[in-house]
């Protein structure tokens, strides 16, 4: 092959292209998530009723709604392969590598329509103001980095057991939790402002960090779950 | 192959000798008093030596499985399941320890058993991960398929555990040594203490490895009579 980039790009642009173009067929995992979203959130402003909640309170709801959506959502990118007995077809024209980034790409996006249409609803349900919203911005964006690489690996794990149910948030949850507690201090300081940058530096980092560590250790072992 | 019956007996000798002179120094050596702490302070050479077994457990548990992946032997998938086990039973040991010793200590006269300190809820989160993998392992039927996904799932979670375990508690206040605001260990402890520390670091490591070998060769029997009374 002369140009081993160009090539493996546009294997990764046909498996992105592929699962955009079946979603936008049936649309089972948008329709899901974005009537999750604004469900859930709206569970939450009847739960807490009229009482304003604090930045820290309604950074942490956010991110609680966006990883339990992502959980339920993301689920089903490897299971619908093995389900429709697609798995073998993808396997023998792609590479492992340009399937693992097809379908990270597929759900980043997933990932960040859920992240728009819960700040939104959180703007205009719960009354959340947003002081600096290129931090937030960021923390979104770096967050969800992290959670799309973890989610899809976890996701091409779980297609291969018998007993799916209730699987992804099991193994995701745990190793997520360091990425929740930077993500809700960065979104924190983005509600409340005043320091600007300078106070998210520290968790956004670890943020970007994480997501490296997460997306490099998911593609290095995606092959020996992809390839059997 | 692992070691042979002989070897395994001599270490284990080794080891209970060791962690009964560890007891009986942790017991009867004089350490000094400090207000509050008192005698509690030997807590020092049973609750922190746990979280050095259990990180050398999880250690030797993913490089079990690293092995898995590039030999695609059984042993190996065994051998990372028992490090996995052993190790979840030590994180809980530190956990329990380190809950009843603060309850008393640092939360005197406030009655409380868990104030989400950082190094504590990240270690109940470390275990709740462990926890993944064995519901992990138990939800896929075939034998190789099981050993392939719960090596991916433990490889990955290595990657994600020093996160939890070294940059996020720096971060955070926390009442234990070495996090901000607080000396490090090496600067308030008592020079009999540490010795008395750092030998029992050793002998609960060595613990360790004697369950470990004992539940690896327990698998392996109950493999042998499972393949010679099958069909």
């Amino acid at each position: 092959m002369k140009r081993p980039f160009a090539t493996w790009f546009a294997g990764t642009w046909a498996v992105f292209g592929k699962d955009l173009r079946i979603e936008l067929r049936d649309r089972h995992a948008a329709g899901a998530l974005l009537l999750f979203v604004p469900a859930s959130i709206l569970l939450i402003f009847f739960a807490a009723g009229q009482e304003p909640l604090s930045p820290r309170i309604q950074a942490g709801l956010l991110w609680i709604v966006i990883l339990f959506a992502a959980s339920i959502g993301l689920g089903r990118s490897f299971a619908s392969e093995t389900d429709r007995d697609t798995a073998l077809f993808l396997r023998l024209h792609t590479r492992a590598s340009m399937v693992y980034a097809g379908k990270f790409l597929f759900n980043f996006f997933l990932v960040l329509a859920v992240d728009v249409v819960a700040v939104l609803a959180m703007v205009a349900l719960l009354r959340m103001q947003v002081a600096h919203a290129g931090l937030l911005s960021a923390a979104i964006l770096l967050g969800s980095l992290g959670l799309a690489g973890a989610a899809t690996l976890l996701a091409a794990l779980i297609a291969q057991a018998a007993s799916r149910g209730p699987l992804l948030p099991v193994l995701l949850f745990p190793l997520l939790a360091p990425l929740l507690m930077s993500a809700v201090e960065a979104t924190r300081h983005a509600l409340e402002g005043g320091f600007g940058w300078g106070a998210g530096a520290e968790s956004l980092t670890t943020l970007a960090a994480f997501a490296g560590v997460v997306i490099t250790a998911a593609a290095l072992l995606f092959d020996f779950i992809w390839n059997d | 192959m692992p070691a042979s019956g002989k070897t395994y007996r001599r270490i284990r000798n080794l080891v209970l000798a060791w962690l009964t002179l560890v007891a009986l120094g942790g017991f009867l050596l004089d350490i000094p008093r400090i207000n509050i702490l008192e005698h509690t302070a030997r807590n020092l050479y049973f609750h922190v030596p746990m979280w050095f077994t259990m990180m050398a457990a999880f250690f030797v548990s993913a490089w079990r499985s690293g092995q898995y992946l590039s030999t695609r032997d059984a042993l190996r998938d065994t051998q990372a399941l028992e490090a996995a086990r052993v190790g979840a039973a030590f994180g809980v040991l530190g956990l329990a320890t380190g809950i009843v010793w603060a309850r008393f200590t640092w939360y005197v006269g406030q009655d409380i058993w868990w104030n989400f300190d950082p190094k504590q809820t990240m270690a109940a989160v470390q275990l709740l991960i462990y926890g993944a993998y064995f519901t992990l392992r138990s939800s896929v039927e075939e034998p190789e398929k099981r050993a392939r996904v719960a090596a991916a799932y433990n490889l990955f979670a290595a990657a994600c555990v020093p996160f939890l375990l070294y940059v996020l508690p720096r971060q955070m206040e926390s009442l234990h040594p070495g996090a901000e605001g607080n000396p490090a260990f090496s600067d308030i402890t008592h020079p009999t203490m540490r010795v008395v520390f750092y030998a029992a670091v050793l002998g609960f490591i060595g613990l360790f490895w004697v369950f470990y070998r004992q539940r690896v060769r327990l698998a392996l029997l109950k493999k042998r009579i499972d393949d010679a009374s099958g069909p």
